[in-house]
């Protein structure tokens, strides 16, 4: 690749990419390396490797290096699907690494002659007016993306609460778990009652939950062996204690793990 | 010119050479159109009745000053290609900011799960409950999945950048395509924005779905093709490379761009002949690309023409009813579910109507001069013949059942359309008297253009972001059936559930497990009614599903407006008789989960 620089740099971008999307653990870091890596760099390299030394305008270069590097994308994990391993994060950058080198040889050989000095891309000239509008455009453009991931209270939009009721898988014994998650609009108090058999007394349990907060019951089950037992956990809502807010039911089996 | 009349064109020059480049003041305005377009789908989110208007401006904002800089004839190539990339990104991102925690479109779901299970299986072809055909067509997946691996990131994150690239390169090449075809430039960069006015490029065309990063695909080939045909022998061979490579992929991501695809080249086959143009006949790519479009529904997507069948017979059968009075003509800005859907305004009926009218006269204008180089471009023949058909495919829209296969077409046959008008829209803005006035009333006719196609392509209520993530005494909280899907997707990611449309597509993405929903085992008809037949619960259970998620709004039938908060006194707060909850406890089946207005029930927890 000697004499042409711009296949020499997306040789070692590739490796560098590569390098920082096994290794480096932070989205934020691997985003613009996994986009070189996936993307600009295969597309950039096929590119070449298919005009050889006709140079293209920018436009055209650009439109190629993304329909390349897209299409790319779309096959190669058709590839890596019938190769072992499959798709993962090593196969992927493997396969692009390897397309990218082969590619970049391609280019060059098909290039011959070593690139002309000074055949590059000129930097645009800014004025005081333009960096401060580019400022303001950055700054706008911030806002936008603040006001859009920062979610705002919605007065209007009803809180919930939700009851559920499963098996407890780490108990000792044959138990439930019961859970309530409150999205309420604010904190809110309540009482719960879990009844096992018809007849059963219920349990009681009072507790209060902030929005977004969850508590979660263990509730043991002493049911004989191979026996159902209807299970019933009732939510009351500490505003009106009467009224049923939500309700769970299950046909619980003492299962034969939990017997010991 | 006299004295003054120098001096004052002097002072105004020498005052523009100070000021700003004109291309950095279009950047600053799309930015100022972005922020005014998220503070307004923030207030939205925010339970509030935001006036449109403002969004409106915003999204003017962004089209009208890059509309006026492309159609200036002293523009230079760079610069016209930067603000197309500049157009296309920044209304992409008004729908970004619009949905930015979370998937809500209604195909948005069901890939991004098909991204989730390439994540787990470490394969493609997993299967899709809700759409099975998506599976069959991995492009998208593998591409997702390629980024997924890569950065750590999850589905939603890779697919809003794999979108955004895809919006992008639609952009490009439409510009490199118009301006091969035309030989201007100026006509290309006006062309790309007037096809911001097809109905599914503000919204549709964005979302995460298989043929949001075809389209792309399909006219970049396109525009490769054109090069090649322009170019010399030894250069035509070169670009043959990224023709089989965008088609490839173009036949592994999407069935109908593929078959669109198939058809374009056999029709510029056909042109080619009939135009007896000198340059080789295409007939080699249209063979080709037709032999990869079928092997690959034989062999990997089998349930292809099951899916499209009765999607174009439907069509054709509503369209038949309709011409001869045996079913109601669809009444326009009306969606199927329009039980629970707010009523377009008159005004924006009227633009709508309006943006129709302008296309037609666009187009009658422009024809004549596009038509003329036929001869030199086939590819004139092709946008003519576009154009027109996409004024047949308006007449779909009458029809109930085929509404919405003309939308789809249009996204195609829009990209001849807006070539032709932009003939007519050049010589509008050509030197002479009344240049401002002509050139004022461009920019205003192409703000309604697009303005209208967004309308048209989108419900009115659903224009503006609803909420799905709130806070509440200072921490975040999550609508009924979103926090529903974290909660299986924490509890039960084994389970298999129906539910109602909106339900199982968030139970898909984000809760990652598997739901079946519409049509499936009878699930559409099941959910709402107040009783239950003796079948029907054996019939779920013996498909192999384990729950079955009631939920009592009858929003949860529509996958665009289902998955939002509960806003009592909004249209789509409508809910189902109780009943409709309680004849599965009748039955009796266990109750594992209830948040009120949706309880999920187990069909094998019973007595």
């Amino acid at each position: 690749m000697k004499g042409h620089r711009d296949l020499k740099w997306i040789c070692v971008a590739a490796i560098v990419a590569a390098l920082v999307a096994v290794v480096v653990p932070w989205e934020v870091v691997r985003l613009p390396a996994a986009l070189l890596l996936a993307i600009f760099l295969p597309g950039y390299a096929i590119t070449a490797a298919a005009f050889g030394s006709q140079r293209l305008d920018p436009q055209r270069l650009a439109m190629l290096t993304l329909l390349c590097g897209l299409s790319l994308l779309c096959l190669g994990g058709l590839v890596l699907n019938y190769l072992p391993g499959g798709l993962r994060t090593v196969t992927w950058t493997l396969l692009l690494v390897v397309v990218i080198l082969a590619a970049a040889r391609g280019a060059a050989v098909r290039r011959r002659k070593p690139d002309r000095p000074g055949a590059g891309w000129t930097r645009p000239r800014l004025r005081g007016a333009d960096v401060a509008c580019l400022v303001l455009a950055v700054a706008a453009a911030a806002g936008a993306l603040i006001f859009a991931s920062t979610p705002l209270p919605a007065s209007k939009a009803v809180g919930y609460t939700a009851l559920w009721m499963l098996p407890a898988e780490d108990a000792p014994g044959a138990a439930l778990e019961v859970g309530v998650i409150s999205s309420e609009q604010g904190p809110r108090r309540y009482r719960l009652e879990v009844r096992v058999g018809e007849k059963g007394k219920p349990t009681r349990y009072h507790l209060a939950l902030d929005p977004d907060q969850e508590r979660v019951f263990e509730v043991p089950l002493e049911i004989p062996p191979g026996k159902k037992a209807r299970v019933v956990a009732s939510l009351y809502d500490s505003e009106r204690p009467q009224e049923l807010y939500r309700r769970v039911t299950t046909w619980s089996v003492e299962s034969t793990s939990g017997e010991g | 010119m006299n004295r003054r009349d120098s001096r004052a064109s002097g002072r105004r020059q020498r005052l523009l050479a100070a000021g700003p480049a004109p291309l950095v003041l279009i950047v600053l305005a799309a930015a100022v159109g972005l922020l005014l377009c998220a503070y307004t789908n923030a207030l939205s989110r925010e339970g509030g009745d935001p006036t449109q208007i403002v969004y409106w401006a915003g999204v003017l904002l962004v089209v009208v000053p890059i509309a006026a800089r492309v159609g200036m004839e002293d523009v230079s190539l760079r610069e016209r290609f930067a603000l197309v990339a500049l157009f296309g990104l920044t209304l992409y991102a008004i729908k970004v900011v619009r949905d930015p925690f979370l998937f809500t479109f209604p195909d948005e779901p069901i890939h991004a799960y098909n991204a989730d299970q390439t994540l787990l299986h470490h394969g493609l072809f997993n299967g899709n409950p809700v759409l099975a055909v998506t599976s069959g067509y991995p492009g998208l997946a593998s591409a997702t999945n390629a980024l997924m691996s890569l950065t750590g990131m999850s589905a939603f994150g890779a697919g809003v950048i794999l979108i955004g690239v895809a919006r992008l390169l639609l952009v490009m090449a439409l510009f490199v395509l118009f301006t091969r075809v035309s030989g201007s430039h100026r006509l290309a960069g006006l062309a790309v924005v007037i096809y911001a006015g097809s109905s599914n490029f503000l919204y549709w065309g964005v979302q995460y779905s298989y043929e949001s990063l075809s389209l792309p695909l399909l006219v970049a080939v396109l525009a490769a093709f054109a090069e090649r045909e322009a170019a010399g022998p030894r250069l035509a061979r070169s670009w043959v490379v990224p023709i089989v490579l965008g088609t490839l992929a173009v036949v592994v991501t999407h069935h109908l761009t593929s078959y669109a695809l198939v058809i374009v080249l056999v029709l510029l086959a056909v042109i080619y002949r009939l135009v007896r143009s000198p340059k080789p006949n295409p007939w080699p790519f249209a063979v080709f690309a037709a032999v990869l479009a079928l092997g690959w529904m034989l062999i990997a997507a089998g349930n292809t023409v099951d899916y499209l069948s009765p999607v174009f017979s439907g069509a054709v059968k509503s369209v038949w009813n309709t011409i001869f009075g045996e079913s109601k003509a669809r009444t326009l800005f009306q969606s199927p579910s329009s039980e629970v859907v707010h009523e377009t305004p008159f005004l924006a009926r009227l633009i709508t109507v309006a943006a129709v009218g302008l296309l037609l006269l666009g187009y009658l204008a422009g024809f004549r001069e596009a038509w003329a180089r036929r001869a030199k471009r086939p590819f004139v023949v092709l946008f003519c013949l576009g154009g027109a058909a996409f004024f047949a495919t308006l007449g779909l829209r009458f029809a109930p059942d085929a509404w919405e296969t003309g939308n789809r077409a249009a996204m195609y046959l829009f990209i001849g359309l807006a070539f032709v008008i932009a003939y007519a829209v050049l010589r509008l803005i050509r030197k002479g008297p009344r240049l401002r006035l002509r050139q004022a009333g461009v920019l205003a006719g192409i703000g309604i253009v697009v303005i209208g196609g967004a309308i048209a392509g989108w419900p009115w209520d659903s224009q503006l972001a609803q909420p799905t993530r709130i806070t509440a005494a200072g921490t975040e909280i999550e609508s009924e059936p979103i926090a529903l899907a974290h909660w299986i997707g924490e509890q039960l990611p084994e389970g298999k559930f129906a539910a109602a449309d909106a339900d199982a597509r968030m139970i898909l993405a984000p809760g990652e497990a598997e739901a079946k929903t519409g049509d499936a085992l009878a699930i559409k008809t099941i959910l709402p009614e107040t009783s239950l037949s003796s079948w029907e619960l054996p019939s779920l259970r013996g498909n192999g599903l384990d729950y079955i998620v009631a939920d009592r709004r009858r929003v949860a039938t529509d996958p665009g407006r289902g998955s939002f908060f509960y806003v009592p006194g909004s249209e789509p707060d409508a809910l189902l008789p109780l009943a409709a909850m309680h004849k599965f406890g009748e039955r009796p089946l266990g109750r594992t989960y209830d948040s009120g207005n949706i309880v999920v029930f187990d069909l094998r927890d019973r007595p």
